[in-house]
């Protein structure tokens, strides 16, 4: 496949060589298969979030029958019921503010962290970064009792503070902006040292603008781990008016019977503002890098 | 910039952040005072995250290894057992079963969604038209819940009207039985996964990508490096950063995977697709032996460290810094 | 960006703030004792009935408040287990039926209920939340699985209609006509898995476990005799797993799209198939040498850690056996209160299809005991669900899947 693989479409290319004809002709064909493939990979991909819509808007709606492509009687009755039986508006708005809190505390906690990690040499660096690390590879579940009895002592057992403490750094938002510092160069720290600049101007003029896609990866990832978070908000909150979206979206699903076309519609409604973060955050990435200096 | 500046790249620097000996930006002055000063600084970058971690993580992970030394239901008072939870696990065959699923998926996995995610990142980082649309539907899968893509896929693998044995039949394979059949239980669970994650490495790659500078590229062109030569020797080794962090985050992840499982086979048929943490978990809360669970999940943490700190140390030979 | 990330810090630790300061301002109780109630039991549609149930409770009791929180069913266990652990568990919580009672009720954490009117539950369903003669918990409502079957698709065979008197071998000689392949119509549909073992080898005259209850004793003839009846439908009169046997809803879409005649299920899909143009009818089950049904019922439990035990009892009395509650479960299709008093279900037998209700009550009546031991018993159910699956699926026979299953849960009885 043809050069087009490594440009990138903001940045105008420049053409260092006038490309000979049959290079041209290959280059078209490799577009054109790069399309081909691109477009039938990504209505693969899309499937599923298809057949949740329709059954969302297929009334009494079964699992097992193969869906028919346009509902016989199409209604947004389950997205109706969705809001009219139960508090999904509130819950919505619960679980907004949380994933809102986690992420904008991630974003701090992680990016000091990982400026440490990559920046400021200390004795034991490597040590300490392992045992970060290591804060990732004890399976959650086993953790759940501990962490609760802990937060049972301080008090805050049914609070948004309880359900949020254990969010407030990640071992991964911090590994992830570690690798990012590593690839700025550190001829531009050296540049503002000169300048007369501490290590808090760097972190913040030098060292967050040029790691931009790498932080709005990580809006995306915290935002995401906060709302579809299931098994601490379901022990630790216990107030029907503190509830979150995944535990309100598992109470669709009874003891014996399930109503899959609400189920399907609460689905439908909780992936749309995940999708309109990542969309949002996606132009934002590639507006930082067209518009920073350094490149 | 010039192409010495692609090559000096290119050259294996010695990474500055796991090595003892780092490039400072600014040395400090060897007094207590500017010592003093300068360990403040390390503090106050880092204390914001490791206060949180060490209350929320290392604590009840610690809380964790003292439960492992107990026979405890959840109910009624602990008693203590001693590393009696540990023998009893290396004895289970169960144990060893787990494990093996476990390590079966990663070796699936990994290198699936790793090298589709790649492929997907390169196609989506080119002047495609529409790119943005296309990124977010590669992303769909990643952000909808388990519980729906576990009904789509089982829906999809159906072994005798599923679509995917349906298009078999018609270039004349008989289709296996998925998740209903032992041996093809964990393969249903790994291409569903593996579908559903390479929206995830795509994300992290394409943030790769973006921080590459297009002048190495106009500068390797220069030297009349082809496509093939420009991905080996410009975009792969200045990619390293980012494919090191999904190695390591799809090993850590991988050790503890749970929800597919769940969602899809439940760890059936009959216990052919079980993974360690489905184990942990119905230890803990449905079989009424959490200390047995602790005791797990402090073996599953030794091996994951171990593959861990094994990574760390080879990254050296490959990983590329800036 | 950075003035941007500095407000969001602002923001973060304003609200952070203004938490602590909701969460360390609890309300001083005076007056009114307040009481909490943990529950699956409405969840997925019926909150409002509860809150009904709740304001009338509140009406009568002007001193006690009651605190509802409704948990996801598939996810309960796991708040419920991690509340007792910590010692937080609710006043009164639902209990998921008696194989999940027996653990709790070992291990301490339900308060005895002293001075209750036994006269007004179904006597079966209370027994299997007491021990020893003392009543730990509180039946709410119950459940039993009957044979559904299609009237039509009897009628087009030629075969007569299920009654109270028909035995296994009635059974197996109808589904076989019945049927038709290559329509797409099955004879039979019954799970294969542990609920319907247990009950299976009851209506084969023995038990799962020995009568002390240390053994395994479904590995004998009459065990071995009833697995396979379970076993040997699935590919005969029934769909294979490879067809999708086994899948959530798989059977009752296939019922009610009219290609299955006969369906063993529970009495929670009465309201799935209100709207199915199928006729169809229920019948109790056949046994083969003698009646036996699987019922399933919810408890009430108040906690031994409870500061006000007497009013929590109060509520798990009127959430088991309250005329309202009778009442409003009645109107609203939930599920079937426990009460004694027939007459008051009288209004039941009538509320439409399926024209049979009576079988309901009488399925009631002979009830087939699960085992119950401890600990363990979801690694046992799992056990037996396992090796079944594997006798189904052709990979082993039955009796090697009954050696296995009975090395398997001896074990875990040993301890």
């Amino acid at each position: 496949m043809a050069d087009a693989l490594l440009t990138r479409g903001t940045a105008p290319r420049a053409s260092v060589r006038a490309p000979r004809s049959r290079e041209a002709k290959t280059r078209l064909t490799g577009i054109i298969v790069l399309h081909v493939v691109i477009i039938v990979g990504a209505i693969v991909m899309f499937f599923p979030f298809l057949w949740t819509i329709i059954t969302s808007i297929t009334p009494g709606a079964s699992l097992t029958n193969t869906p028919a492509l346009i509902p016989e009687n199409p209604s947004l009755g389950a997205y109706q019921r969705l809001f009219a039986e139960r508090p999904f508006g509130q819950v919505i708005l619960n679980s907004l503010l949380l994933a809102i809190i986690t992420t904008a505390v991630q974003l701090i906690t992680s990016s000091t962290a990982a400026y440490a990690f990559s920046r400021l040499p200390f004795r034991g660096q490597t040590a300490v970064f392992g045992v970060y690390l290591a804060t990732m590879m004890i399976p959650l579940q086993v953790l759940i009792v501990p962490l609760f009895v802990e937060l049972k002592t301080f008090g805050l057992l049914d609070t948004y503070l309880g359900a949020l403490l254990p969010t407030f750094a990640s071992a991964f938002g911090i590994f992830l902006l570690r690798q990012a510092i590593n690839q700025v160069p550190r001829e531009l720290d050296e540049a503002a040292t000169i300048d007369g600049a501490g290590h808090f101007r760097i972190f913040t003029s030098i060292i967050l603008p040029n790691i931009r896609p790498a932080l709005a990866t990580l809006v995306v990832f915290a935002f995401m781990g906060s709302w579809n978070s299931f098994l601490w908000p379901l022990v630790v909150l216990r107030s029907p008016e503190l509830q979150t979206l995944p535990i309100a979206l598992a109470g669709l699903q009874g003891q014996y019977t399930s109503q899959w076309d609400v189920i399907m519609a609460g689905s439908v409604v909780s992936v749309l503002p995940m999708l309109a973060l990542y969309v949002f955050a996606q132009k934002y990435v590639i507006q930082g890098v067209a518009s920073s200096g350094i490149k | 910039m010039s192409t010495s500046i692609a090559q000096t790249a290119l050259v294996d620097k010695d990474p500055q952040v796991m090595t003892s000996a780092p490039i400072r930006v600014s040395r400090p002055v060897r007094s207590s005072r500017a010592k003093s000063r300068y360990a403040f600084t390390v503090l106050a970058f880092l204390l914001p995250s490791a206060i949180p971690l060490l209350l929320f993580v290392l604590g009840p992970m610690v809380a964790a290894a003292w439960v492992s030394l107990h026979k405890w239901n959840l109910l009624a008072p602990m008693q203590w057992v001693g590393l009696g939870n540990y023998a009893k696990l290396l004895s289970d065959p169960i144990t060893g079963d787990v494990f093996l699923h476990t390590v079966y998926y990663i070796a699936g996995y990994l290198p699936l969604v790793y090298f589709g995610g790649l492929a997907l990142a390169l196609a989506l980082n080119t002047a495609l038209k529409g790119r943005s649309l296309l990124r977010g539907i590669y992303f769909l899968p990643v952000v909808t819940s388990w519980i729906v893509v576990a009904l789509v896929w089982r829906w999809l693998l159906s072994p005798s009207n599923g679509i995917i044995n349906t298009a078999l039949a018609a270039v004349g394979i008989q289709g296996p039985g998925w998740w209903t059949d032992p041996h093809w239980a964990m393969p249903a669970i790994i291409f569903a996964s593996s579908w559903k994650d390479l929206g995830f490495v795509m994300v992290i790659l394409l943030a790769g990508l973006q921080a590459i500078p297009t002048d190495l590229y106009d500068a390797a062109k220069v030297d009349g490096a082809g496509w093939w030569r420009r991905l080996f020797s410009v975009t792969l080794p200045l990619l390293s950063p980012s494919t090191f962090f999904v190695i390591v985050i799809s090993l850590i992840n991988g050790f503890q995977v749970f929800d597919q499982v769940y969602a899809m086979t439940g760890g059936g048929p009959n216990g052919a697709s079980e993974v360690v943490v489905q184990q942990i978990y119905d230890l803990t809360f449905r079989y009424g032996r959490a200390g047995e669970a602790s005791a797990l999940s402090w073996m599953l943490f030794a091996v994951v460290l171990a593959v861990t700190v094994i990574q760390i140390r080879g990254q050296r030979r490959w990983v590329t810094y800036g | 960006m950075n003035r941007k990330l500095m407000v969001a810090v602002g923001l973060a630790g304003v609200v952070a703030l203004a938490m602590t300061g909701c969460a360390s301002s609890t309300p001083k109780a005076s007056g009114p004792v307040t009481i909490t109630y943990s529950n699956f039991i409405s969840n997925g549609g019926n909150e409002k009935n509860l809150a009904k149930i709740v304001t009338a409770f509140e009406k009568k009791n002007p001193n006690i408040k009651v605190t509802v929180k409704t948990l996801p069913y598939d996810s309960y266990g796991t708040a419920l287990q991690t509340d007792l652990a910590a010692g937080t568990p609710a006043d009164v919580f639902d209990i998921n039926g008696p194989s999940s009672y027996g653990p709790y009720q070992a291990n301490g954490v339900l308060a005895e209920l002293k001075g209750v009117d036994s006269g007004k539950y179904n006597k079966a369903l209370l027994d299997s939340y007491a021990t020893s003669g003392k009543q730990y918990a509180l039946p709410t409502s119950f459940s039993d699985v009957v044979l559904y079957y299609n009237k039509d698709l009897f009628d087009k065979a030629g075969v007569k209609y299920p009654t109270s008197s028909w035995t296994w071998k009635d059974e197996t000689a109808a589904a076989e006509k019945l049927t038709d392949k290559a329509a797409g119509v099955w004879g039979d549909h019954q799970p294969v898995t542990y609920n319907e073992y247990y009950k299976t080898l009851v209506q084969n005259g023995t038990t799962f476990l020995s009568k002390n209850g240390k053994k395994a004793a479904f590995n004998a003839p009459a065990g071995i005799e009833a697995a396979k009846w379970l076993v040997d439908k699935s590919g005969t009169t029934m769909p294979t797993i490879a067809d999708g046997q086994g899948t959530a809803d798989f059977d009752t879409n296939l019922f009610k799209a009219g290609k299955l005649a006969m369906l063993h299920t529970g009495i929670w899909v009465f309201g799935a198939f209100a709207d199915s143009p199928a006729n169809w009818d229920i019948a109790i089950e056949p046994g083969n040498t003698t009646h036996a049904n699987a019922v399933f019922s919810n408890g009430i439990g108040v906690s031994a850690t409870s500061k006000h035990p007497a009013e929590a009892q109060k509520w798990a009395e009127f959430m088991s056996a309250s005329e309202t509650m009778i009442s409003v479960r009645l109107d609203s299709g939930w599920e079937l209160p426990t009460t004694s008093d027939t007459a008051k279900l009288a209004t039941y037998l009538t509320k439409g299809k399926p024209e049979n209700r009576q079988a309901v009550f009488d399925a009631a009546k002979k009830i087939a005991p699960a085992p119950s031991i401890g600990d363990n018993q979801s690694a046992m159910q799992d056990a037996i669900t396992g090796e079944l699956v594997e006798a189904q699926a052709g990979r082993e026979t039955v009796e090697v899947a009954l050696n296995n299953a009975e090395k398997k849960i001896n074990a875990l009885l040993a301890g």
